[in-house]
């Protein structure tokens, strides 16, 4: 029998189901939708993820003062109880400018900016916010930063009482939109907005006009230095010099008194996806023992239906259908049980985890957007679909089997 | 081409039943049917003449003894190359109509065509060609539950004939008719015989054994002389 009439005759055998053919179809629509989205849900998180770490910028080093246990030298978590001797980092003796000097002679090391960063009061039109300022060494800020501009500059050299803000901030802080060129009071200082990032809440300024403003800041002192590297690859090892090199010039002998602490983003960036692709993995699980059970039902659907069409079968093989034939059909029946419910499971998938991203972005109200996007791609579609159609042929291959071997009196006789 | 299309040879067929005794159902059959014959093979019920044509017909193979199909031993034939024959030298009617029952009377029709791979446009012209024949040019689209049981007879009739098939195999097939409608299937089966077809009626009702050139009295498994 040809290929495509024994395609006509599975088709003709599945639109003629009972509810428990559709019922199985339910099952497997169930299962590849739980895959899909949570394939399509993890991918689109790990995406966003990369996105925003990737906008954190790999190669940026930050050295921050005081100890902290989870960054500590050589990286890691440090083993054992604190000692009373640790406590003395939690003192977070200020960076200063020799240490930007230090660093500046590294190798690896491209830029170096120290910058001072507290809370301030902003007023504009009449109304007060309380902001994060950050002041930054406007000379090497453009290079070393990944934040970027939507208007305006970024700060010069000749900048003195101007602000670039984060276009968050500008948007939606205050009632009204703060435009390029407007004026601002912070901590009752006026400043002229002279840049619009494209993200970010903070507000940017001169470093000499920021210890100014802030308090608790001491001349000379920075709340961290940022390091840009020229080698992500060597990271971690100049990671290493940074602290060796700190720990000599801060007169700093013993590892257990270091005051500083170096965090290395790459290295975060690569638990993080260690964590996600691990969450995936877990769900995934779970997703395909729901596949399973699909299977297994179209398993028992088809068991039950050979059964129903014993005396059918016996009718095809008296009229001259050979085994292979029937062999044939109820393999595609079954394949065609599984890429039903495949399609299904896909439409449901799709439009689960676009409800999920849609959740997920305004539930958190454009904060965080780890759930925001999804990434449906033709590969995970195309993917889903024929994983669909193979389960279906597996599950009904030993009924197909046992359909095809059927003794065509026996069949024949068979109510 | 020889004379004679079926020739069985000695014999049996017999089913285990487990613990107690095999059931022997045929005992040294030796038959043989001429191309052109209309043989009525009749006897009691359990006698053992269904399980004698569904091994005429290559649906079963005989516990011992040969069946010859035109000179060729189907005893010792394979699987795939008996459901060939059923498919093209012989045609099946059933007492139970047996056509497919989510398939129309013209796709019934059609399929021992398209089993044996033949072309669906020629397969579709040779079934409307047929129920025409067999006064079902208005039915040929209907479904077997939306026919009466005389028109479900004559599609099953339309189907066995698709192939052109040498040998007609009838069992029982106006069991479940009334009598206006048997008279046209035998008729019908009578009119075949005239064109050259042999006919193998299979029937315990002594009025239509009266259609068959050649009655075959099987009792207890044995042909009776």
């Amino acid at each position: 029998m040809k290929l495509k009439k024994c395609f006509n005759l599975a088709w003709n055998i599945l639109i003629h189901s009972k509810l428990r053919s559709w019922l199985t179809i339910i099952g497997i629509i169930i299962g590849i939708a739980a895959v899909v989205s949570i394939i399509s849900i993890s991918q689109g998180a790990q995406q966003q993820l990369e996105d925003r770490l990737g906008s954190l910028g790999a190669d940026i080093l930050t050295v921050s003062p005081g100890f902290s246990k989870a960054s500590g030298p050589m990286g890691g978590f440090r083993e054992g109880p604190m000692d009373s001797d640790s406590d003395s980092s939690d003192e977070q003796k200020n960076l200063t400018v020799k240490d930007v000097l230090v660093l500046k002679n590294l190798d690896n090391v491209k830029y170096v900016m120290g910058q001072v960063s507290g809370k301030g009061e902003m007023t504009y039109l009449s109304k007060t916010a309380s902001v994060s300022v950050t002041g930054v060494d406007e000379s090497v800020w453009k290079d070393i930063t990944y934040d970027e501009l939507a208007s305006g500059r970024f700060l010069v050299q000749s900048d003195f009482f101007s602000v670039v803000l984060g276009g968050r901030l500008v948007e939606t802080t205050f009632e009204n939109k703060i435009p390029l060129n407007g004026k601002i009071t912070i901590e009752g200082k006026s400043f002229k907005v002279v840049g619009i990032l494209a993200d970010g809440n903070g507000v940017y300024m001169p470093l000499d006009i920021a210890r100014t403003v802030l308090e608790d800041v001491g001349e000379e002192e920075f709340s961290s230095i940022s390091v840009k590297i020229e080698d992500v690859e060597i990271a971690n090892e100049t990671v290493g010099l940074i602290e060796k090199k700190l720990m000599f010039s801060r007169g700093i002998l013993n590892e257990k008194n270091v005051d500083f602490s170096v965090s290395n983003p790459s290295e975060m960036q690569a638990t993080i996806q260690e964590t996600t692709q691990t969450m995936s993995l877990f769900l995934g699980a779970i997703a395909a023992i729901s596949l399973l059970v699909g299977a297994i039902g179209i398993a028992n659907t088809m068991f039950t239906s050979v059964l129903e069409k014993t005396k059918e079968i016996g009718i095809m093989k008296a009229i001259g259908a050979k085994n292979k034939d029937v062999l044939l059909i109820f393999l595609l029946n079954s394949g065609m049980i599984g890429l039903v419910g495949g399609l299904g499971g896909i439409i449901l998938g799709v439009f689960g985890s676009t409800l999920i991203g849609y959740w997920g972005s305004t539930l958190s109200g454009g904060e965080s957007r780890m759930f925001g996007s999804t990434a449906l791609t033709p590969e995970l579609l195309i993917g889903a679909l024929l994983f669909s159609l193979i389960i279906g042929m597996i599950a009904g291959a030993i009924p197909a089997y046992r359909a095809s071997k059927l003794n065509p009196v026996d069949a024949l006789r068979y109510q | 081409m020889k004379n004679d299309i079926i020739r069985i040879e000695n014999v049996w067929k017999k089913y285990d039943m487990g613990s107690v005794e095999p059931l022997v159902v045929l005992k040294e059959i030796n038959l043989t049917i001429k191309r052109g014959e209309f043989v009525a093979i009749t006897g009691p019920s359990g006698s053992g003449k269904s399980t004698m044509v569904n091994i005429v017909g290559a649906l079963d193979k005989p516990s011992w003894g040969s069946v010859y199909l035109d000179d060729e031993n189907i005893s010792k034939m394979s699987e795939s190359s008996l459901a060939f024959l059923r498919g093209k030298t012989i045609g099946f009617i059933f007492q139970q109509f047996n056509l497919l029952p989510n398939l129309s009377a013209l796709e019934n029709v059609m399929l021992p065509m398209e089993i044996i791979d033949q072309d669906e446009k020629k397969s579709r012209e040779t079934a409307e060609k047929l129920l025409t024949k067999l006064g079902l040019g208005d039915r040929i689209n209907h479904k077997p539950n939306e026919l009466s049981g005389g028109q479900q007879q004559r599609v099953a009739i339309a189907r066995s004939l698709a192939n052109d098939p040498e040998v007609i195999i009838a069992d029982e097939p106006t069991g479940n008719l009334d009598s206006k409608t048997g008279k046209f299937i035998m008729d019908f089966l009578g009119e075949l015989n005239s064109n050259g077809k042999t006919v193998i009626l299979i029937t315990h009702d002594l009025d239509l054994v009266k259609y068959a050139k050649r009655i075959v009295y099987i009792k207890d498994g044995r042909i009776e002389k």
